[in-house]
């Protein structure tokens, strides 16, 4: 009952707070009136009666502000009252609210940028409906064909006909969807227009994909269970972003017909805006196809297939069902499935029959493959951007310890003046977190640029083909991470300082700051830059372990020549070309190409290096069979005449693939190095022969060894495997296969010469103005490629690294200059007793370089256990490198020098008269 | 701290109350010489911490206040009980007595009382 009247009553007088001000001032001047003129009849002088009176009323300050806390509602006011007072200070003192909001920028930017990507790489969950009643099969992402009717660990990918029997006998999901592992690039172009196909990511995916994820269509309809049906009329769906930045969201897109690989489809809707299919990938799809229409647009389909696997499942839980059961289900049905194929099975896939299983694991973020492979960077930077973070914590809480002794006589003034110190710690905790707060805003523009930045060298976009599907604008919880991190920073930098303040004894800090010989506060700023030296000294030298790696990556023999060679992508397939039309088109290809000014000689290949290898068994001739358990895998290639010359690859032994070489003549293959070793040990390989089958080991003559080039791009750290090519006049272009479609053109061009990409172009198009070029890059651009994540991450690191040794000399320069500056008396006395300048220079260099060995002392250790962390990321560089931590520490030692030197001379050049005199 | 300016407020409300209950109305002054009076040290030093409690007490409707003229004919703020206030003053009399009872009692007892 009371409450409330009196909150009503506080509510109504904080509208009419001046009156009552003037109403309190009133009754105190009247109650001192009364007693002084009690006092005077009691025989007091007027004046002293007045004192009395004072006196005995106490202080007026403090009562007042009792009774203001009493009336209005007090905290909002207090808020508003110290928010404006916190930002006169800090306008008033611009440098230092210029240098902490840069710095807490800089920390919060980079802290939030990491955040954002790891978020949306690591954590964010599909743009579906409900997410979390999404499971999907397999613990790991693999990808992206497994042959045969067992797989090591769990089975994780499924042919369709084992689909349709997990589908049709699950009764746990209410929608159970496929879709290839792999990514599929298709060529497309409007029907009836005139234009080139253009390039765009494509997947097949069941009828029900889009009912699973319970996302309709922006436009026109979704695919259905009835499109996917072998026979129906080809449909598709196209992305948003395709339909609005190449067809400006024209609605006559829908029903219209296009030519997918060169087969036609009618788009009969649009998917909705940011949703980019089941995987966070760097080439979201833009088209989606049923399932049953791949066999229409592959040469080689996999869907009829018993025992191909290549589909990844994602089911829809129905209401009520547990995941256990239903995996516990789906474990049956597998074994059931492999028992009625148990006809075609080998002897191996019969022997591992036992141990087959599978694994549901939670969806909701889709196939996880990016986040495998980016999960282990996406650490080391986030534990390097969260020591940034620390640093420029430790930096802020030094600036808010300076500026809190700098505010010693002020607060202690307030206080003899009655302040309370709740209300001085107060006042200074909000400016610390308005300060934070601005900050923290600052850094959330940094982040959004940085992120940008990120996205832009992680992920460079190929031209009209859609990019990384994340968003560089930070979302709610990087908002929340963000606002989080710079109140929790104000808050922690403002109480210390603060609380600091109000122990002080007023009438000590009022006698004068310049006498306190103590180093009273000195403690916790010595300790956070010593903190800070320490962290620097990590950073640094985990940038130069990363730098390092990286160079030895870049600059190791690759096996093959980077100068004036150029490779240009194609797909013969997007252009719908079929198998025996192909030695024709190579030779086309060739000839024109040849033709343009100023290129060598030119060769086609499957695969350029670096970017990969056909991989396939080998059988080699006089030699036992291999075992089930037995590794004889080799990685291939197949090439045109003249190919070795071509990209460089010097010969070892015998000879390269030749004109020689033709459909009539005996099947060669040359090897590499590796594959010598491997195969034939210490024989000499030349005249001896292999195959790709147990039956067909005398397939190829070996006429040539190479030496080892990097084709294939993972396992750096380790030595390049086996390889062999083929020559493609050899190709059986009778069958239908997917290795025949040559990808590579390398042209070599002459010393001096200018090759321009228009005129390859135009070459091709001479050839056939249908077949589009994915790429054309030179031969050290792609080798470049190759290190992008690890020269990002080496770049990062030794950016974060240079700035935390800024901002930890920064901090080293503060401390240095204010004790010096406050041991000003000590100089000058130092001085008339004596003391050379050099004796001073020394005395202030000495207290500096202290700090720093206690930094590099805790750090040293602190860099072997980085080194240590960062292991595998380092492909074999040895995780201690004494050159790396020596620079680490030359470089510290460096600008702790040039930070410290700046004071030393300073408090050196004082006149000893003028210091005594500053008393 | 918070709760020792608490208790000092809850008993000069008390106080307050009382006095104005027995005396009528008054100014700030009047209430804090004849608390003075009777208390002794209560209020010998911090005059002044009286002014909160009279707010608080009017704004919970316990006290009314209204400008009239003091006994040196200067314009003062006159303090008054309201029925509120008489009510309050009763609940919180009969609380102080029993508590001061039951204390009174533990005071008294002695050691061997309680075998």
């Amino acid at each position: 009952m009371r409450r409330p009247r009196r909150f009503l009553r506080r509510l109504v007088s904080w509208g009419t707070k001046r009156r009552d001000e003037e109403r309190l001032q009133a009754e105190i001047e009247e109650h001192l009136a009364l007693q002084t003129a009690e006092n005077i009849r009691a025989g007091l002088s007027p004046a002293d009666a007045r004192r009395e009176a004072a006196l005995k009323f106490g202080a007026v300050e403090a009562m007042k502000e009792t009774y203001r806390e009493q009336r209005g509602l007090p905290f909002v006011e207090i808020v508003i009252r110290d928010t404006r007072l916190a930002l006169r200070r800090l306008r008033m003192a611009p440098a230092f609210t210029a240098t902490t909001m840069l710095t807490l920028a800089l920390g919060i930017g980079a802290t939030t940028s990491i955040f954002t990507l790891a978020h949306a790489v690591l954590l964010k969950s599909l743009p579906v409906a409900r997410p979390d009643e999404l499971y999907r099969l397999g613990k790991e992402a693999r990808c992206c064909y497994l042959g045969g009717y067992s797989q090591d660990k769990e089975f994780s990918l499924v042919s369709y006909d084992l689909y349709k029997y997990l589908r049709d006998n699950t009764r746990g999901f209410s929608e159970l969807a496929a879709f290839p592992a792999a990514d599929f690039l298709f060529g497309v172009r409007r029907a009836g227009n005139a234009e080139a196909a253009q390039t765009y990511g494509g997947e097949f995916v069941s009828g029900n994909y889009f009912a699973m994820f319970g996302i309709a269509a922006y436009a026109g309809r979704t695919l259905t269970a009835a499109d996917d049906k072998a026979g129906a009329r080809p449909v598709a769906m196209m992305s948003y972003r395709l339909w609005q930045e190449r067809y400006g969201s024209d609605l006559s897109v829908i029903g219209s017909a296009f030519n997918i690989d060169e087969r036609p489809f009618t788009v009969v809707g649009i998917t909705p805006p940011g949703f980019f299919g089941d995987t966070l990938r760097d080439t979201p799809p833009d088209f989606f196809l049923p399932l049953n229409t791949e066999p229409y647009v592959e040469a080689e389909a996999d869907l009829n297939k018993y025992g191909q696997h290549w589909l990844e499942l994602i089911g829809r839980i129905a209401p009520g069902a547990r995941p256990g059961a239903i995996e516990t289900e789906m474990r049956v049905e597998l074994k059931q499935w492999l028992g009625s194929h148990w006809g075609e099975m080998s002897a191996s896939d019969r022997a591992k029959f036992p141990q087959q299983t599978l694994f549901l694991v939670p969806g909701g973020a889709g196939i996880s493959s990016m986040r495998e492979r980016y999960a282990r960077w996406l650490q080391i930077l986030m534990a390097v951007t969260g020591f940034v973070l620390l640093i420029v914590c430790a930096n802020v809480a030094n600036l808010m310890l300076v500026r809190g002794m700098e505010r010693r006589r002020q607060t202690s003034l307030s206080m003899a003046l009655g302040a309370r110190a709740s209300r001085i710690i107060r006042q200074d905790l909000t400016e610390s977190v308005v300060l934070s707060l601005l900050g923290g805003a600052a850094g959330l523009g940094v982040a959004f640029a940085g992120t940008r930045l990120l996205l832009h060298f992680a992920f460079p976009s190929t031209n009209g083909m859609a990019s990384v599907p994340i968003d560089a604008s930070p979302s709610l919880p990087v908002l929340l991470f963000a606002f989080g991190v710079s109140a929790i920073a104000g808050a922690g930098f403002g109480i210390a300082p603060a609380w600091i303040a109000t122990r002080t004894d007023p009438i000590e800090a009022l006698r004068g700051a310049s006498r306190i010989t103590a180093r009273a506060g000195s403690l916790p700023r010595r300790a956070l830059v010593v903190f800070q030296i320490a962290l620097s000294l990590v950073l640094l030298s985990a940038s130069g372990l990363l730098t390092a790696t990286l160079h030895t990556l870049e600059t190791q023999d690759f096996g093959f020549a980077q100068e004036r060679r150029i490779v240009a992508k194609i797909n013969p397939r997007l252009a719908g070309y079929r198998p025996l039309e192909l030695p024709q088109l190579y030779r086309r290809i060739h000839d024109s190409i040849l033709s343009v000014p100023g290129v060598a000689s030119v060769a086609l290949c499957l695969y350029s290096p670096p970017g990969g290898g056909w991989g396939a068994g080998v059988w080699v001739d006089g030699r036992q069979a291999p075992g089930p358990r037995d590794d004889n895998s080799s990685s291939w290639d197949r090439v045109t005449s003249g190919y070795f010359d071509v990209i460089g690859t010097p010969i070892v032994k015998g000879r390269g693939i030749s004109e020689e070489d033709t459909a009539a003549s005996r099947r060669v293959a040359v090897i590499s190095e590796a594959f010598a070793r491997k195969f034939f040990r210490n024989e000499d390989p030349i005249g001896r022969h292999f195959g790709q089958s147990p039956g067909a080991s005398r397939e190829y003559e070996v006429v040539g060894v190479v030496k080892d080039a990097r084709y294939l791009t993972a396992n750096l750290d380790q030595p390049s495997g086996p390889f062999f090519f083929l020559p493609e006049a050899q190709a059986d272009y009778t069958k239908s296969l997917g290795a025949l479609f040559l990808h590579d053109i390398v042209i070599l061009t002459r010393p001096g010469a200018n090759l321009s990409v228009a005129e390859v172009r135009q070459a091709m198009a001479s050839v056939d103005p249908g077949m589009p070029i994915i790429s054309i890059q030179t031969l050290r651009e792609k080798v470049g490629l190759i290190f992008t994540q690890q020269r990002i991450i080496a770049r990062l690191t030794s950016f974060f690294g240079v700035l935390s040794l800024i901002l930890a000399s920064i901090g080293l320069y503060g401390v240095v200059a204010y004790n010096a500056a406050r041991r000003v008396n000590e100089v000058g006395v130092r001085i008339a007793l004596g003391a050379t300048r050099a004796d001073l220079v020394r005395l202030v260099l000495r207290g500096a370089f202290g700090l720093i060995f206690a930094g590099l002392s805790i750090g040293l250790p602190l860099t072997f256990l980085a080194g240590r962390l960062l292991g595998n990321q380092l492909y074999g560089t040895a995780p201690y490198n004494p050159v790396v931590t020596m620079a680490a520490i030359v470089a510290l030692g460096l600008s702790g020098l040039a930070a410290s030197i700046v004071p030393a001379i300073r408090a050196c050049l004082i006149s000893p008269l003028d210091a005594l005199r500053s008393e | 701290m918070k709760e020792k300016t608490d208790v000092l407020q809850g008993t000069l409300a008390l106080m307050v109350l009382k006095t104005l209950d027995v005396l009528g109305d008054l100014h700030g002054y009047g209430i804090a010489r004849r608390i003075e009076q009777i208390s002794g040290g209560i209020l010998s030093v911090n005059q002044g911490t009286l002014y909160p409690v009279l707010l608080k007490l009017e704004q919970e409707g316990s006290i009314a206040s209204e400008w009239g003229v003091s006994e040196n004919n200067r314009r003062a703020r006159f303090y008054r009980l309201t029925r509120i206030g008489r009510k309050q003053l009763q609940a919180e009399a009969r609380g102080w007595e029993q508590t001061a009872a039951i204390i009174g009692r533990f005071f008294a007892v002695k050691a061997e009382d309680l075998k």
